[in-house]
Parts: C-alpha cells; structure tokens; sequence
C-alpha cells in the first residue's frame, strides 16, 4: 500500500491522538494521589494486609473519623508482596502511600534506604512508652523511623482435654526439659499418636528465632558482627536437638493447611507460638472444644529464666515523597500513625477486635488486658501475654537481617540431617554455627564476632 | 521458490511492473536510501511503532540498564555507586550461587527427560486420527500450564503433606504390608527435588506436548506413505521418517525448557516457601529474587542474571548447533 491509499486517515486525528496518548502517560502517576472527599481537607492513604488491615478498617477508621474529622483515611488492603511494590514505589518517586506496613524483621532494611522519613523530631518522645526489643528494631543510628504497631510475645497454646487425659499438669511446666519430659510421657501412653508440638525439619527458623530471642541470642552484635556463634545460640541448637530426638516433634510444616488441621483431634496436644496465633486457633478448632483450651507462659532455658520471647509483628513507617512533597499530608500521615499506635484506646480496640497485641506499654495497663477469655476456659491471657515483654532482649536487625536470617533457615535443615551421624553433637553443633557464621560474614562482608561473646547486644551502640 | 529481484530483472517483471499503477514504479528503482525508504514507506512503521516503542522501554531498556546494574551496588532507592568488578568477583566466592546452580541442573536433569517422552507420547498419541476423545485429551493434558500456579501449588501442599497427604495415605495404606513408612515429600532434599519435578512435569507436558503436535502435524502423510510402501514398520517410521523431521520442534522445545528451567522461579516460590528445606529446591531464579527483591542487592542480583544468561545463551546456540547438524 502507498501513501495515495492512506489519504482516508486524517492526519489531524493520529496527531490528536498522539497528543492524548502523551498526555494520558504523563498523567497517569498522578493516579497514586487522588485527592481528598468532599468536606474533608486531607487524604491520608494507608497500605496494609490480612487481619492488621480489617483492624484499621473497622476498628480505628471509625474512631479516628470523630477525632480528626477533616482527614479522608483510606485504608488499601493490598495483600501479598505488599513490600516488592513498595520498594517500586519508593524507587520510582510516586506511587507510595502516606503510610505504609511492614513486617517488624523488615523494618532494618528498608528504613536504611533513605525511602522513609525520619521520625526522631515527633516520635523520640514515645521512646520509653514501647517495649524495648520492639523499638530497638525501629532505629537507624538511635533515631525512630518506623513506629512499632503490633508485636507477637510467646507462650504456649495447649488442648487441657488432652493434657488430662495424659495426666500432664501444664503448670508443673516451667523450662523446656519440663516440657520435653512431658512431651515422651504422652508419646508413650498415647503409642505414638500424641506429639507434644507441630515442628517440621524442613523448617524451624521461627521456633529457632523463638528460643535465640528468649535465650539473649542474635545473628548481630551491637557493634553489626556476625554473632552466630555464642553460647546462647549453642544453646538454643542444643534444645532443637533435644526436641527433635526425643521423637515430640510431628512433622507439620507452620502455619499451612496441615498446621490449621491440627487444632483438631488428638495428634498434636500443644502449639507453642505467639499471640497472634490465637484467631486462627478459635477459627479452625472443633467448635466442641471451645472453653478447652489453655495458655501456659514458654518454658524458661533454666529454673528461674525469661519465660516470653517474640516472634513476628509489625510496624508503621512513612514512605517519603520526594517527586511531590506536601508537608500538610505528611502532618495527616503521622497523626494517624500517632492516633492508631500511640494512643490506648485505638491500641485496645485492635487488640478488642483483631487481637493486634499492642507494642504501645501504656495500653497493656487497660483492664482488658485482666479479662478472662471463655474460649481458654476463662484465663486471662491478655495478661498472660503481657507479662514481662518489656524484658524480652532487643536484636540489632541491621539492614542484612533478611538475609542473614535466610541463610540460617536454609542450613538448619542441614543441621538436622547430619546431626544423627555426629558422635559428639556438641561439637557438631558449635561447628555448624562457627561456618554459618564465618558465610554470612563473607556474604556480607561483615566481620565475625568471637565465639565466646556471650554479651554481644550489651557492649556499644552500632 | 524464492524470487531474487537484482539489477538482472526478468524482461516479463519489468514489463509487469510498469502495468502497475504509478505509485508502484518505486520497485522499478533499486536499492533507495535507507532514510528515503524510511520516509516512502512512513506509514507502515507509524503502524509497527508500537511495539518497537514498548520492545525498547520495556525490553531492551531494563537489559542494557541491568547490565549496567551488574557493575554497582544499589538497594533500587538511595545512589547508584559504581563498583567495577567487585560484584563478580563476590559471586566466584559465593556458595549459595553454586549451591544455586548445581540444584537447577539437579532439577533439570530430573524433570525435562520424563516431560519430554510424555509430551512426545501424547503428541504421537493425538496425532494418530483413529484415536477418540482428543480434544478431551489435549485438553486434559494442557490446562496445568494455564492454571494459576498458586492454586496448583496450594492442591500439591495438601497432595504433598507427610501426615495428612492423600500420597501418603495411599502409599502408607495400600502398601503398609511391605512396611511402607510416609514418605517426607517436601522435608528431605531429595524428596522435595522429587516433589518439585512431578509437579514441573505435570504442570509443563501439555506445553511441550502442544508444539509436539504441532510439529508432528506439519510432517506430510505421503512421507509415512512412501515409507510404508518401502516396507517400514511402525518403529522404523518412526525412528527414520518422525523423529529426524521433528529435530527442529524437538530443538526448540530443549531450548524453552532450558531458559525455563534456568530462570524456574514460580514453582518453588510457592510449593517449597522459596526453595526448601534449606537449600535443597533453592534454584537460581529463586536465588535472584531472594538477593534482589527481598536483599535489594540489585548490582548484586543483575551481575548473578549476567553470567547465568552467558551460560545459557552459550548452551541454547550449541543445542541450535546440535539440532541442525543431526537433520
């Protein structure tokens, strides 16, 4: 075809249409930013997920809408990898949200960005009113840049109808070789068909994470050192080898459908894990058994020990908008951060409607928290929970927690497997977290702490 | 036939072309200039510009802008810092990325041989006229590869599962006479590359199988009848007459399963939470994501995506190579 033949076209309307086309791309980033509904002055939108979201949704918009009536809150349940589209959107300039979740063992990295603003000049003042091991986690050369929101402390959930039928008394319960003691007696007089606790060995990073917390561990030093190797770690190996040998352990991989399945019937009897495993208890357990089940606090290392730890929760954090600042929104930002996780009532209707377990100390003083719960045949296990986590031990996450932390995750399962073939399983433990150590340092290029470091989180600031 | 059209035009071409309307004497000038042919022919390429205009922004864009990537250290927000050679040299002493490699071979090596003979089977098999229910059939065999890996990923958990796993339960019930104990499908090494393989081979068969048949539709009937005439049996049909014919759909489906299988991502990202337990399904693609997205060692991950695309870029020319020399 010639050019004769496109003469139908009018070039005026491909022309116009180009010019709408570049208009269009040229508009569309501002998509990210709409502006705010009638009758109110500021638009404050949120990202989030899963049960945190609906907790904004249903239980803070509403109160937060009499109290700063001008603000237009738009909480977006955005679901997963919420953090890869984050990261695009802090990388692209546009498209962030004025606030945003993320996961507590994320904060490290994506605070050490430069993405998010820093909050030293508003939130410095609440540095006291936070659990120390969760504010830790939100400092970057000792200045806030994430707010902690909710936190996981541990304990154990048990099903009483089968701890009575074993006999087991849970409160005679007090360290891990107690627990362990108990976990054989209802293997052997249920013939195999009770195991204490769901712990599979393809992946038990989380109970490690669990016992390495309550136990003064970590993977950093205070100074950023490779710290895998210390007596406190050796220890917590020395446990997980305990717990899988003496044959406790079912083989069900945490928080899958098989997991979910084993609130029900008899083959796991108790579940030791963080509080915000107690919504999907209620949820999937044999409606039967509701007012059966108890709370008793996590076995201590030694008689006498820290009987919590942490395991998970999540923070908030203000992305920074370099490409259209606008100080009037930032302000609206912060003050729903402020409103949502440094307030007692906001922070008890969370926890009142979506068991989000307050970081915020003040709000642990509520008489909520003295509540008896019927489904755990009327404990109280708000305090329960509540009860020493502001002695929980701080970790230094640094910005390669993420993938220090995989590193350990990928070489347990390795661990476990050569551990049966050891003749001298202390030796195989403490060489085994010697060359892990020794690879996240080269990874990282880190240097490696000394293995006798006991008070690696104590000595200096990083 | 190809028609060559030189300075040595055919009297009865030059005579035909000046029948043409005027427009078309163009052809009778040989060779214009490339920026005179650009502007005769403007239209055409407004029309293609499209694509050329996504292809270089989305395409070739991030490719020339990663490789750039491979020589400095950046988490995707702050300063790009320019590092020469400090990333590659990083990736010779890193562990995990040969660790990375060898469980993608590993994992190659256990699935592509299996879907290839099924994928050729059930071509073969659909091919034959005689046969009833084929679209039933293909259909059966092909919808795995448009069904959403999450879902599929989710069915072989439960499938999967060494306490409550319908697998297990068979295996553990109809064989518990012979002492049968459940089978760790996704909590040893071993048996998650295994578990991982059966669901690549369930999942890309249908695919393979598609361009098989395609393959094998394409070779003519009188081909097969000339042989028969000359006294070939079914095997020898096959063995001289259909598979040197397929060489090159049998080629270029070795060279997607190898691209695939060197980027294989999806699979272990959900069946194995990112390439489990420990290292055993960690494959590279798996790798990548970890040291980028959730790392944001960006440099890092794109200098990693640069030497594996070398190797594999390296591996598909000599398998083209291998393929057209045995034609």
């Amino acid at each position: 075809m010639e050019e004769a033949d496109m003469n139908w076209i009018p070039k005026a309307a491909i022309a116009a249409g180009l010019i709408a086309l570049v208009a269009l791309v040229s508009w569309l980033p501002s998509w990210g930013r709409p502006t705010p509904k009638a009758g109110t002055t500021e638009r404050v939108e949120v990202w989030s997920w899963g049960a945190a979201a609906l907790s904004l949704q249903r239980a803070v918009a509403p109160m937060y809408a009499k109290a700063a009536p001008t603000a237009d809150l738009d909480v977006q349940m955005t679901g997963t990898n919420l953090q890869s589209r984050l990261l695009l959107s802090l990388s692209a300039g546009v498209g962030a949200p004025d606030v945003s979740q993320l996961q507590e063992r994320e904060a490290g990295k994506f605070t050490r960005t430069g993405g998010l603003r820093n909050l030293n000049s508003v939130a410095a003042k609440y540095a006291d009113d936070f659990a120390p091991a969760f504010w830790q986690d939100c400092l970057v050369d000792g200045e806030p840049y994430a707010i902690p929101w909710d936190m996981g402390p541990c304990a154990v959930f048990y099903k009483r109808w089968v701890f009575k039928k074993y006999g087991v008394d849970p409160e005679a319960i007090k360290t891990w070789d107690d627990y362990i003691a108990a976990g054989k007696l209802m293997l052997d007089k249920s013939g195999g068909a009770t195991q204490m606790m769901p712990m599979s060995v393809a992946d038990f990073t989380d109970f490690f994470q669990i016992l390495m917390q309550q136990n003064g561990g970590g993977l950093f030093d205070a100074q950023g050192r490779v710290w895998v190797d210390s007596p406190q770690n050796r220890e917590v190996l020395a446990l997980l080898g305990r717990m899988f040998d003496s044959g406790i352990a079912a083989p069900i991989p945490l928080y899958g459908a098989s997991w979910l399945a084993t609130f029900k019937g008899e083959s796991v009897a108790s579940f030791p894990g963080a509080v915000w495993i107690t919504q999907p208890i209620k949820d999937n357990s044999d409606p039967a058994n509701k007012g059966d089940w108890g709370v008793f606090r996590l076995p201590a290392f030694r008689p006498g020990g820290l009987r919590t730890s942490n395991m998970g929760g999540s923070v908030l954090v203000l992305p920074n908008h370099p490409a259209k600042p606008d100080p009037a929104r930032d302000r609206a930002a912060w003050e729903f951060v402020q409103y949502s996780l440094c307030t007692v009532p906001a922070q008890v209707a969370q926890y009142k409607g979506f068991g989000l377990f307050p970081a915020y100390l003040p709000a642990l003083k509520d008489p909520y928290f003295q509540q008896p719960d019927a489904f755990f045949a009327g404990q109280p296990v708000g305090q329960l929970f509540a009860k020493d986590i502001e002695k929980i031990p701080p970790l230094n996450r640094t910005r390669d927690w993420n993938e220090a932390e995989r590193m350990l995750g990928q070489s347990l399962s390795g661990w476990i497997e050569g551990r049966p073939s050891a003749s001298d399983k202390a030796a195989y433990d403490g060489r085994f977290l010697q060359n892990l150590g020794e690879a996240i340092g080269r990874k990282l290029n880190r240097k490696v702490a000394p293995p006798d470091e006991a008070d690696g989180m104590k000595r200096g600031a990083a | 036939m190809s028609v060559q059209i030189d300075n040595q035009v055919p009297a009865e071409l030059t005579q035909a072309i000046d029948r043409l309307p005027e427009g078309a004497a163009a052809l009778k000038h040989v060779a214009p200039s490339f920026g005179r042919r650009l502007w005769q022919e403007r239209w055409f390429y407004l029309f293609i510009s499209p694509f050329f205009l996504l292809f270089a922004v989305l395409g070739l864009y991030p490719l020339v802008f990663s490789l750039y990537l491979s020589f400095t250290q950046w988490d995707s927000i702050g300063p790009i810092n320019f590092v020469g050679l400090a990333n590659f040299r990083t990736l010779l002493l890193d562990g995990q990325f040969y660790n990375s490699l060898l469980v993608t071979v590993i994992i190659g090596c256990m699935y592509i041989p299996p879907m290839f003979i099924l994928a050729f089977g059930f071509a073969v098999l659909l091919n034959d006229q005689t046969i009833r229910l084929r679209g039933l059939i293909r259909a059966g065999v092909f919808i795995p590869c448009i069904t959403p890996m999450v879902v599929i990923a989710f069915v072989f958990q439960i499938l999967y599962d060494t306490k409550f796993g319908l697998l297990n339960w068979i295996w553990t019930h109809g064989f518990g006479w012979l002492g049968a104990a459940p089978i760790p499908w996704l909590e040893s090494g071993t048996w998650a590359k295994i578990s991982v393989s059966i669901l690549l081979v369930w999942r890309w068969t249908g695919y393979n199988m598609v361009l098989m048949l395609a393959g094998l539709q394409g070779i003519s009937a009188d081909l097969y009848e000339a042989a028969t005439l000359d006294g070939a049996g079914r095997f020898q049909r096959m063995w001289h007459v259909t598979v040197p014919l397929m060489r090159p759909t049998l080629t270029f489906c070795a060279i997607m399963s190898l691209i695939g299988t060197a980027f294989m991502f999806d699979e272990v990202f959900v069946l194995t939470k990112g390439g489990g337990p420990g290292t055993a399904t960690n494959t590279f693609g798996m790798y990548l994501f970890n040291q980028g997205f959730s790392d944001f060692r960006f440099g890092y991950a794109s200098a990693a995506a640069y030497v594996v695309a070398a190797v594999v870029f390296l591996l598909s020319l000599a398998t083209l190579r291998g393929g057209r020399s045995a034609v």
